[in-house]
């Protein structure tokens, strides 16, 4: 029989013979990444608190109620009636309004909420995949790894559409029709980061469910490659949790 | 046919299935309720508010973290040591917020 990695790894890895948390090298190594990673995203979050709180809060929309008609030049309109100014933060609910197939009705936010969704949907399945893992269930594990790629690729076409509306509308990184120019700017830079983050993730699942395929883990003995792919995975996620919470609400 | 030896594993619970979509089903009302409470919340601009959804968020991340990364039952070690660090990341949000406030009055000021 194959050797197991694991009963090595705790001959040579560790000076005590044995994990001080126990869990493996490999495990301990992506929690410590992911560590690092979150004080990155931490610091444009940061960053963006402090320049929103930088310019005035936004003014209180009173004339476009949800499922109201928009016009073509709605953003005009908006900065016509005084509600994208340059020194007032916009309104999240005004700039994010669109949804696909779904021309010329106001919905605020409910583009951003599916995408949630999808995320946290992509989450379930991923962490059912490592729960299936345990159980050594080949089948199971790829069913679920193909339903979370699924979803982060969703999730993808989801941002490239509304990176393309927002572009379409004139915003830039050194530009902005909806006020402040950071606004725009930030926009692309931590939802880019983010986007890059899950296209990575993608990538990585799409490694992992071809080797789940081929019996890579099977002849392993575990699936623990699940597992830690699985962290990556779901601190994207945790990631949009903190990114629709300061982008979208506040 | 020797039986390998496996790393200790801190236990995982039998019902971890269904543990899983009940995390999930919590993900989902929080969610809603963050985006009802957007729309209630929409005149207001107090730092409250912010308070509110950062406490939200925090939630969320309590059971992404703990059940979906599985952290709730590792050891307490690993997970001090990866929670620690955090709390230093949200004082210096709220640090940052406060002095953007201040820098915003300067540029009125001006």
């Amino acid at each position: 029989m194959a050797t197991n990695t694991l009963s090595t790894e705790n001959k040579f890895t560790w000076g005590g013979g044995k994990s001080p948390f126990s869990v493996s090298y490999g495990k301990l190594m992506m929690w410590i990444f992911l560590l690092s990673d979150a004080f990155t995203f931490s610091s444009l979050l940061i960053a963006y608190g402090f320049i929103r709180y930088s310019f005035q809060s936004p003014i209180h929309n009173e004339i476009v109620k949800p499922l109201a008609h928009v016009a073509d030049n709605f953003v005009e309109q908006m900065q016509q009636a005084g509600l994208f100014l340059q020194d007032h933060w916009p309104s999240p609910e005004l700039v994010f309004n669109h949804f696909p197939f779904v021309h010329g009705v106001h919905l605020p936010l409910f583009f951003v909420s599916l995408m949630t969704f999808i995320l946290i949907f992509s989450s379930v399945t991923m962490v059912l995949a490592v729960e299936a893992g345990h159980r050594m269930a080949k089948d199971e594990v790829a069913k679920y790894m193909l339903l979370t790629i699924i979803g982060g690729a969703a999730f993808l076409g989801c941002q490239a559409w509304e990176w393309t509306t927002f572009i379409g509308e004139g915003a830039r990184l050194y530009e902005n029709p909806y006020g402040p120019r950071s606004f725009a700017a930030l926009f692309f830079i931590v939802t880019g980061f983010h986007g890059m983050h899950v296209f990575s993730g993608v990538v990585l699942n799409v490694i992992i469910y071809l080797n789940v395929l081929n019996n890579t883990y099977e002849k392993r003995g575990h699936y623990e490659m699940v597992e830690k792919v699985g962290l990556y995975w779901h601190f994207v996620d945790l990631v949009w949790v903190f990114v629709f919470t300061f982008y979208y609400l506040i | 046919m020797e039986h390998t030896e496996h790393l200790e594993h801190t236990e995982t619970p039998k019902d971890m299935k269904s543990q899983i979509w009940k995390t999930f089903w919590i993900l989902f009302a929080f969610t809603i309720v963050d985006i009802i409470l957007y729309f209630v919340l929409l005149s207001n601009h107090s730092m409250m508010k912010n308070w509110v959804f950062i406490i939200l968020g925090i939630v969320k991340a309590y059971y992404i973290v703990g059940i979906f990364m599985h952290m709730k039952f590792e050891r307490k070690s690993l997970m001090y040591m990866i929670v620690i660090p955090m709390v230093f990341v949200i004082f210096l949000v709220a640090l940052m917020i406060i002095e953007g406030d201040f820098t915003g009055l300067l540029r009125w000021i001006k």
